[in-house]
Protein backbone atom coordinates (compact mmCIF):
# COMPACT_ATOMS: atom_id res chain seq x y z
CA UNK A 1 0.00 0.00 0.00
CA UNK A 2 2.74 2.34 -1.61
CA UNK A 3 -0.03 4.55 -3.42
CA UNK A 4 -2.95 7.14 -2.40
CA UNK A 5 -6.16 4.66 -1.06
CA UNK A 6 -9.72 5.52 -1.85
CA UNK A 7 -13.02 5.32 -0.47
CA UNK A 8 -13.35 2.04 -2.84
CA UNK A 9 -10.37 0.14 -1.02
CA UNK A 10 -11.39 0.49 2.10
CA UNK A 11 -14.84 -0.83 1.17
CA UNK A 12 -12.64 -3.58 -0.44
CA UNK A 13 -10.57 -4.08 2.62
CA UNK A 14 -13.92 -4.41 4.98
CA UNK A 15 -15.11 -6.59 2.48
CA UNK A 16 -11.93 -9.08 2.48
CA UNK A 17 -12.14 -8.67 6.23
CA UNK A 18 -15.30 -9.65 7.10
CA UNK A 19 -16.86 -12.64 6.72
CA UNK A 20 -20.82 -12.42 5.76
CA UNK A 21 -21.77 -13.85 8.71
CA UNK A 22 -19.90 -10.99 10.71
CA UNK A 23 -21.59 -8.39 8.50
CA UNK A 24 -25.27 -10.46 9.09
CA UNK A 25 -24.17 -9.90 12.99
CA UNK A 26 -23.76 -5.90 12.72
CA UNK A 27 -26.69 -5.01 10.59
CA UNK A 28 -29.03 -7.55 13.05
CA UNK A 29 -27.40 -5.28 15.70
CA UNK A 30 -27.65 -1.87 14.27
CA UNK A 31 -31.27 -3.22 13.51
CA UNK A 32 -31.84 -3.80 16.81
CA UNK A 33 -30.13 -0.84 18.29
CA UNK A 34 -32.72 1.29 15.87
CA UNK A 35 -35.92 -0.75 17.36
CA UNK A 36 -34.51 -0.31 21.17
CA UNK A 37 -34.66 3.92 19.53
CA UNK A 38 -38.18 3.20 18.97
CA UNK A 39 -39.02 1.36 21.85
CA UNK A 40 -37.92 4.78 23.96
CA UNK A 41 -41.05 6.23 22.38
CA UNK A 42 -42.71 4.54 25.18
CA UNK A 43 -43.84 7.61 27.43
CA UNK A 44 -41.96 6.80 30.94
CA UNK A 45 -38.60 6.55 29.05
CA UNK A 46 -39.14 9.18 26.60
CA UNK A 47 -40.41 11.40 29.76
CA UNK A 48 -36.72 10.44 31.88
CA UNK A 49 -34.80 11.65 28.92
CA UNK A 50 -36.60 15.12 29.39
CA UNK A 51 -33.21 17.16 30.45
CA UNK A 52 -31.11 15.28 28.03
CA UNK A 53 -33.54 16.10 24.84
CA UNK A 54 -33.75 19.81 25.94
CA UNK A 55 -30.11 19.93 26.18
CA UNK A 56 -28.66 18.23 23.10
CA UNK A 57 -31.41 20.35 21.12
CA UNK A 58 -33.32 17.13 20.33
CA UNK A 59 -37.11 18.07 21.29
CA UNK A 60 -40.41 17.04 20.63
CA UNK A 61 -43.48 17.58 23.27
CA UNK B 1 -9.04 -2.70 10.75
CA UNK B 2 -12.84 -1.83 10.62
CA UNK B 3 -13.15 -3.26 14.26
CA UNK B 4 -10.63 -1.57 15.74
CA UNK B 5 -11.61 1.55 14.03
CA UNK B 6 -15.28 0.83 15.62
CA UNK B 7 -13.68 0.16 18.76
CA UNK B 8 -11.04 3.08 19.27
CA UNK B 9 -14.88 5.25 18.24
CA UNK B 10 -16.77 3.64 20.86
CA UNK B 11 -14.15 4.00 23.28
CA UNK B 12 -13.30 7.73 22.01
CA UNK B 13 -17.24 8.25 22.65
CA UNK B 14 -17.61 7.11 25.83
CA UNK B 15 -14.44 9.69 26.97
CA UNK B 16 -16.50 12.05 25.19
CA UNK B 17 -19.79 11.32 26.47
CA UNK B 18 -18.65 10.71 29.85
CA UNK B 19 -17.84 14.53 29.75
CA UNK B 20 -21.34 15.33 28.56
CA UNK B 21 -22.79 13.23 31.36
CA UNK B 22 -20.87 15.69 33.84
CA UNK B 23 -21.89 18.60 31.91
CA UNK B 24 -25.47 17.33 31.72
CA UNK B 25 -25.53 16.37 35.92
CA UNK B 26 -23.83 20.12 36.79
CA UNK B 27 -24.95 22.20 34.35
CA UNK B 28 -28.16 21.50 32.08
CA UNK B 29 -30.08 19.55 34.74
CA UNK B 30 -30.19 22.47 37.16
CA UNK B 31 -30.56 24.88 34.23
CA UNK B 32 -33.87 23.27 32.38
CA UNK B 33 -35.37 22.41 36.08
CA UNK B 34 -35.21 26.17 36.69
CA UNK B 35 -36.33 26.97 33.37
CA UNK B 36 -39.03 24.71 33.51
CA UNK B 37 -40.68 25.97 37.01
CA UNK B 38 -39.86 29.57 35.39
CA UNK B 39 -42.11 28.43 32.58
CA UNK B 40 -44.89 27.11 34.69
CA UNK B 41 -44.86 29.43 36.99
CA UNK B 42 -45.69 32.35 34.17
CA UNK B 43 -48.18 29.75 32.58
CA UNK B 44 -50.24 29.37 35.95
CA UNK B 45 -49.86 33.51 36.79
CA UNK B 46 -51.13 34.55 33.35
CA UNK B 47 -53.16 32.37 31.89
CA UNK B 48 -55.12 31.76 35.14
CA UNK B 49 -55.75 27.98 34.19
CA UNK B 50 -56.96 28.33 30.84
CA UNK B 51 -58.72 25.54 29.68
CA UNK B 52 -57.43 22.96 27.11
CA UNK B 53 -54.45 24.74 26.61
CA UNK B 54 -51.60 23.23 25.00
CA UNK B 55 -47.94 24.20 26.74
CA UNK B 56 -50.15 23.47 29.84
CA UNK B 57 -50.35 20.26 29.01
CA UNK B 58 -46.91 19.52 27.75
CA UNK B 59 -45.55 21.13 30.87
CA UNK B 60 -47.61 18.72 32.74
CA UNK B 61 -47.11 15.87 30.81
CA UNK B 62 -42.97 16.44 31.30
CA UNK B 63 -43.66 15.86 34.71
CA UNK B 64 -45.00 12.12 34.20
CA UNK B 65 -41.86 10.83 35.65
CA UNK B 66 -40.05 12.11 38.83
CA UNK B 67 -38.01 14.85 38.92
CA UNK B 68 -34.92 12.76 40.27
CA UNK B 69 -35.75 10.31 37.84
CA UNK B 70 -36.02 12.38 34.86
CA UNK B 71 -32.24 13.86 36.05
CA UNK B 72 -30.53 10.59 36.58
CA UNK B 73 -31.69 9.17 33.17
CA UNK B 74 -30.50 12.29 31.26
CA UNK B 75 -26.82 12.07 32.11
CA UNK B 76 -26.84 8.37 31.28
CA UNK B 77 -28.34 9.26 28.09
CA UNK B 78 -25.69 12.27 27.66
CA UNK B 79 -23.08 8.99 28.30
CA UNK B 80 -25.36 7.47 25.13
CA UNK B 81 -25.09 9.44 23.15
CA UNK B 82 -21.24 9.68 23.36
CA UNK B 83 -21.09 6.95 22.51
CA UNK B 84 -23.44 6.38 19.78
CA UNK B 85 -21.44 9.66 18.12
CA UNK B 86 -18.52 8.04 18.54
CA UNK B 87 -19.25 4.63 16.84
CA UNK B 88 -20.79 6.03 13.74
CA UNK B 89 -17.93 8.50 13.54
CA UNK B 90 -15.54 5.49 13.21
CA UNK B 91 -17.21 3.80 10.66
CA UNK B 92 -18.13 6.64 8.62
CA UNK B 93 -14.25 7.78 9.37
CA UNK B 94 -12.95 4.23 8.24
CA UNK B 95 -14.56 4.69 4.66
CA UNK B 96 -14.08 8.23 4.43
CA UNK B 97 -10.50 8.71 5.44
CA UNK B 98 -9.16 8.79 1.80
CA UNK B 99 -11.28 11.35 0.68
CA UNK B 100 -11.16 13.78 3.53
CA UNK B 101 -9.13 16.63 3.33
CA UNK B 102 -6.15 17.34 5.53
CA UNK B 103 -3.40 15.07 6.82
CA UNK B 104 -3.06 12.84 9.61
CA UNK B 105 -5.32 14.30 12.82
CA UNK B 106 -7.10 17.33 11.11
CA UNK B 107 -9.08 14.55 8.85
CA UNK B 108 -10.44 13.42 12.03
CA UNK B 109 -12.00 17.30 13.00
CA UNK B 110 -12.89 17.61 9.11
CA UNK B 111 -15.43 14.91 9.67
CA UNK B 112 -16.19 15.91 12.91
CA UNK B 113 -17.20 19.54 11.92
CA UNK B 114 -19.08 17.24 9.35
CA UNK B 115 -20.99 15.54 11.39
CA UNK B 116 -22.26 18.48 13.74
CA UNK B 117 -23.38 20.47 10.71
CA UNK B 118 -25.19 17.23 9.34
CA UNK B 119 -26.51 15.81 13.35
CA UNK B 120 -27.34 19.32 14.84
CA UNK B 121 -26.31 22.62 13.13
CA UNK B 122 -28.58 22.05 9.65
CA UNK B 123 -31.73 20.79 11.42
CA UNK B 124 -31.02 23.45 13.94
CA UNK B 125 -31.38 26.14 11.24
CA UNK B 126 -35.33 25.11 11.01
CA UNK B 127 -35.71 23.66 14.60
CA UNK B 128 -33.38 25.99 16.83
CA UNK B 129 -33.08 24.28 20.58
CA UNK B 130 -36.37 24.55 21.97
CA UNK B 131 -36.51 26.02 25.61
CA UNK B 132 -38.79 24.47 28.27
CA UNK B 133 -42.59 25.62 27.48
CA UNK B 134 -41.72 26.95 24.28
CA UNK B 135 -44.30 26.50 21.54
CA UNK B 136 -43.84 24.10 18.70
CA UNK B 137 -45.68 24.91 15.36
CA UNK B 138 -46.93 21.43 13.90
CA UNK B 139 -47.07 18.05 15.13
CA UNK B 140 -43.90 15.44 16.32
CA UNK B 141 -44.80 13.47 13.17
CA UNK B 142 -44.16 16.48 10.33
CA UNK B 143 -41.17 17.77 13.17
CA UNK B 144 -39.02 14.65 13.09
CA UNK B 145 -39.46 14.45 9.22
CA UNK B 146 -38.51 18.09 8.73
CA UNK B 147 -34.97 16.83 11.44
CA UNK B 148 -34.25 14.37 9.57
CA UNK B 149 -34.65 16.02 6.16
CA UNK B 150 -32.31 18.48 7.17
CA UNK B 151 -30.29 16.12 8.06
CA UNK B 152 -29.75 14.79 4.65
CA UNK B 153 -29.31 18.05 3.77
CA UNK B 154 -26.46 18.59 5.63
CA UNK B 155 -24.84 15.79 4.92
CA UNK B 156 -24.87 16.89 1.40
CA UNK B 157 -23.53 20.51 2.13
CA UNK B 158 -20.99 19.31 4.11
CA UNK B 159 -19.86 16.56 1.01
CA UNK B 160 -20.12 19.67 -1.61
CA UNK B 161 -17.98 21.64 0.60
CA UNK B 162 -15.36 19.37 1.29
CA UNK B 163 -15.75 18.25 -2.61
CA UNK B 164 -15.16 21.85 -3.46
CA UNK B 165 -12.16 22.00 -0.90
CA UNK B 166 -10.18 19.51 -2.98
CA UNK B 167 -11.81 20.25 -6.41
CA UNK B 168 -10.24 24.13 -6.21
CA UNK B 169 -7.15 24.16 -4.01
CA UNK B 170 -5.81 19.82 -4.81
CA UNK B 171 -6.09 20.32 -1.00
CA UNK B 172 -4.45 23.48 0.17
CA UNK B 173 -4.76 27.21 0.00
CA UNK B 174 -7.24 30.05 0.68
CA UNK B 175 -9.39 29.39 -2.45
CA UNK B 176 -10.24 26.25 -0.90
CA UNK B 177 -11.36 27.36 2.48
CA UNK B 178 -13.48 30.26 0.78
CA UNK B 179 -15.12 27.43 -2.40
CA UNK B 180 -15.44 24.98 1.17
CA UNK B 181 -17.52 27.85 3.45
CA UNK B 182 -19.81 28.87 -0.19
CA UNK B 183 -22.16 26.23 0.21
CA UNK B 184 -22.58 26.17 4.50
CA UNK B 185 -23.32 29.95 3.79
CA UNK B 186 -25.69 29.59 1.44
CA UNK B 187 -27.52 26.84 3.42
CA UNK B 188 -27.88 29.53 6.27
CA UNK B 189 -28.57 32.25 4.66
CA UNK B 190 -31.37 30.21 2.48
CA UNK B 191 -32.76 28.95 5.80
CA UNK B 192 -32.72 32.28 7.47
CA UNK B 193 -34.97 33.64 4.81
CA UNK B 194 -36.75 31.10 3.91
CA UNK B 195 -37.58 28.86 6.94
CA UNK B 196 -40.97 29.04 8.99
CA UNK B 197 -40.72 30.30 12.72
CA UNK B 198 -41.57 26.43 14.15
CA UNK B 199 -40.22 27.22 17.96
CA UNK B 200 -42.38 30.32 19.88
CA UNK B 201 -40.02 30.76 23.25
CA UNK B 202 -43.41 32.30 24.87
CA UNK B 203 -43.33 33.77 28.10
CA UNK B 204 -39.28 32.67 28.74
CA UNK B 205 -36.85 36.19 29.23
CA UNK B 206 -35.08 36.26 25.21
CA UNK B 207 -31.26 36.70 27.25
CA UNK B 208 -32.37 33.29 28.76
CA UNK B 209 -33.05 31.60 25.36
CA UNK B 210 -30.52 32.94 24.05
CA UNK B 211 -27.83 31.59 26.95
CA UNK B 212 -29.76 28.14 26.48
CA UNK B 213 -29.24 28.16 22.79
CA UNK B 214 -25.55 29.10 22.86
CA UNK B 215 -24.87 26.31 25.54
CA UNK B 216 -26.80 23.61 23.36
CA UNK B 217 -24.33 24.76 20.62
CA UNK B 218 -21.33 24.75 22.78
CA UNK B 219 -21.83 21.70 24.34
CA UNK B 220 -22.41 20.12 21.40
CA UNK B 221 -20.15 21.08 19.41
CA UNK B 222 -17.54 20.29 22.22
CA UNK B 223 -18.96 16.96 22.17
CA UNK B 224 -17.98 16.31 18.66
CA UNK B 225 -14.56 17.91 19.54
CA UNK B 226 -13.72 15.32 22.04
CA UNK B 227 -15.20 12.67 20.08
CA UNK B 228 -12.54 13.75 17.41
CA UNK B 229 -9.66 14.56 19.43
CA UNK B 230 -9.48 11.54 21.40
CA UNK B 231 -10.07 9.00 18.29
CA UNK B 232 -6.96 10.66 17.50
CA UNK B 233 -5.22 9.90 19.99
CA UNK B 234 -6.32 6.52 20.21
CA UNK B 235 -5.60 6.49 16.68
CA UNK B 236 -1.89 8.16 17.12
CA UNK B 237 -1.71 5.46 20.19
CA UNK B 238 -2.06 2.59 18.46
CA UNK B 239 0.08 3.56 15.64
CA UNK B 240 -1.97 3.68 12.60
CA UNK B 241 -1.40 6.27 9.72
CA UNK B 242 -3.24 6.55 6.78
CA UNK B 243 -1.16 5.41 3.81
CA UNK B 244 -1.67 8.65 2.18
CA UNK B 245 0.47 10.46 4.93
CA UNK B 246 3.13 7.39 4.71
CA UNK B 247 3.74 8.36 1.13
CA UNK B 248 3.94 12.13 2.18
CA UNK B 249 6.83 11.25 4.55
CA UNK B 250 8.90 9.11 1.98
CA UNK B 251 8.20 11.79 -0.05
CA UNK B 252 9.85 14.88 2.10
CA UNK B 253 12.13 13.07 3.95
CA UNK B 254 13.80 10.48 2.39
Amino acid sequence: MTTTETVHDRIGTARDELTTGQLLAVFAFVAAATFALLFLQDPLAHDSMHNFRHAAGVICH
Amino acid sequence: MLVDYLERGVLAGAIAGIAYGVYMAIVANPLIGYMETLADGREHGGHAHGTGDHSHEAAEHAHAVSEATTAVVSVGSGVLWGILLGGVFALAFYFLEPALPGRGRLKTYVLAGAGFLTVSVAPWLVLPPATPGAELAFDPTVRSAIYVGMMVLGALVAAVSIYGYRRVSGGRGLLGVVTAAIPIVSLVAVTAVAAPTVVESGSTPTALVTAFRGLTVLSQAALWTLVAGSFGWLQARAGVRSATDRREDLLTSP
